[in-house]
């Protein structure tokens, strides 16, 4: 377990995520609130899942579990909603959040806009917004 | 290697134009281009042509227009950079004699016209990762990287807003422009927030219309008497799609490898650049793109743009006829970036709002999120 799932299928209005392809073994990590990226035999790490590594375009890389923490790359606090079911939400933080074993991962940030600076260490909560998926939310540490 | 001659630029009707589809405006635009070029309809074989709402776009255009079997068909799309781009394909298509006048176009109603809303089985799988954070884009997507440029290079709000004041300065003497009152730092700084550190003055409009550019070879260019604004350099590149976090360094974009190139074909330095029409969607797009550019050294791009050096009569022109900021956006402005340039390099202007003695244009597409790079060097040869 890297982060703790809570449940916000009732409440939740926003776009939810469709597990296809190469992005299930991600979503079914997140079910059980574990944060997953692609390890390729060859070392190389992603984030996105695809179908190939970009390293060495080896087909279906394996997945690992992360820890579940990292570093704001950067950020940005949304003063206007960018997705339906948005507007009682703003202002919010969305994130680039560089995970500790490398891959970058765009989140929201569950966090005062006023306590928020690029470098600080956030681990990882999740959302669950479907029976399918809970998306990846990080708080500061 | 032929160059391409720049004959003819014009623009639709911009603002809102309700009563008109993106097709429309496309066509207009082409229409009216083609008379600035001297040059007939049935003259015409070849189209290049990116956004709209069709897949096809290039096909669309084509049979709207009643084209006799055009020899060259160009719809890639690479976002608002498409039209610089395909300037190098046309100059490859016309160094191969497969055409002698293709017409560059872009149409939309993004203002007036209805929006997508597409459900997330439609879309890239990525869009999982990036729809349910909220995220607002593209206004959030670019200040990300702007706060992320900040982080790094002590880059101010200030200094970003130093942009949209100079922008409007041209604006202002721009008749098509659609906000044409000075404005001062403090006002960019106070108008309402968007997305941090972007407020509403940081962020380009959203409007309706569409421009169009004739592009014909040394031949036919000859043969209409115009004068020979040269395609004298082309390069193009992307370093990510839709989601900004895929961007590797969000402080630099690919303008730093296709501002080289295009300089190197067309035999140029900085100091041969008369006036820079960098597409402006957000302030920030129009800073890194001059640093990756080379006109500063990176990291340098917020107190290079102090004081006015891209304002009239500063140092550096930049976009003349006020920008996406202040003049239209109606989504893809790398067709009015082309445009301008091609209108200072033949002197269409008078008074400030004409750069003396225009020979040499950079004009510089971005699209998707700081996602696709494409630059043009224009040069007058007569």
């Amino acid at each position: 377990m890297t982060g703790r799932v809570e449940d916000r299928r009732e409440d939740w209005e926003g776009p939810v995520p469709v597990p296809t392809g190469a992005t299930v073994p991600f979503w079914d990590g997140t079910l059980e609130g574990e944060l997953r990226y692609q390890e390729c035999d060859c070392g190389h790490r992603q984030l996105y899942p695809r179908a190939v590594c970009t390293a060495c375009g080896a087909e279906d890389p394996l997945f690992e579990a992360s820890e579940g923490v990292g570093t704001i790359y950067t950020y940005t606090v949304c003063h206007v909603p960018g997705e339906p079911g948005f507007g009682e939400r703003t202002p919010y933080v969305v994130g680039a959040i560089d995970l500790a074993e490398g891959p970058r991962l765009l989140a929201l940030l569950d966090a005062d806009p006023d306590d928020l600076e690029i470098g600080a260490a956030v681990g990882v909560a999740f959302w669950q917004v479907s029976d399918e998926a809970a998306i990846p939310v990080f708080v500061p540490e | 290697m032929a160059e391409p001659i720049l004959a003819g630029v014009a623009e639709s009707d911009l603002g809102e134009t309700p009563d008109r589809n993106w097709l429309d405006n496309a066509a207009i635009a082409t229409v009216r281009a083609l008379e600035d070029a001297g040059c007939q309809l049935a003259e015409v074989d070849g189209v290049a042509v990116a956004g709209g709402d069709d897949y096809m776009p290039a096909l669309v255009l084509s049979e709207y227009l009643d084209l006799d079997e055009p020899s060259f068909l160009e719809g890639t799309e690479i976002g608002g950079s498409s039209f610089e781009h395909f300037c190098g394909h046309v100059r490859d298509a016309m160094a191969r004699d497969e055409a002698d006048v293709v017409v560059v176009a872009y149409g939309s109603t993004s203002k007036t016209g209805p929006g997508r809303n597409q459900s997330l089985e439609e879309t890239h799988p990525i869009d999982g990762f990036v729809r349910p954070t909220g995220l607002f884009r593209p206004p959030g997507a670019y200040a990300m990287a702007a706060r992320r440029h900040m982080h790094e290079y002590g880059t101010t709000e200030e200094q970003l807003a130093e942009i949209a004041v100079a922008t409007r300065e041209w604006a202002a003497m721009n008749p098509k422009a659609a906000q044409r009152e000075p404005i001062t730092v403090d006002d960019v700084l106070e108008s309402r927030e968007i997305a941090a550190p972007f407020n509403l003055l940081d962020c380009c409009l959203v409007s309706d219309g569409g421009g169009a550019v004739v592009l014909v070879s040394e031949e036919k260019a000859a043969e209409l008497g115009v004068p020979e604004i040269a395609v004298a350099g082309v390069a193009s590149t992307s370093t990510h799609r839709q989601d900004i976090s895929e961007m590797p360094d969000m402080t630099t974009t690919g303008a730093a490898v296709t501002g080289p190139k295009a300089f190197d074909q067309a035999g140029i330095t900085h100091d041969d650049v008369d006036v820079a029409e960098i597409y402006d969607s957000f302030t920030y797009t129009a800073l890194v793109t001059l640093e990756d550019l080379g006109f500063c050294e990176k990291g340098e791009g917020g107190e290079f743009v102090s004081g006015g050096t891209t304002a009239p009569g500063g140092e550096l022109p930049m976009n003349t006829q006020g920008g996406g900021l202040s003049y239209c956006h109606p989504g893809h402005f790398g067709i009015f970036v082309l445009i301008e340039a091609a209108r200072q390099l033949r002197g269409d202007y008078e008074g400030d709002r004409q750069v003396d003695d225009a020979e040499v244009a950079v004009a510089h597409g971005t699209g998707g999120l700081l996602s696709s790079s494409s630059t043009v060097v224009l040069r007058r040869e007569s």
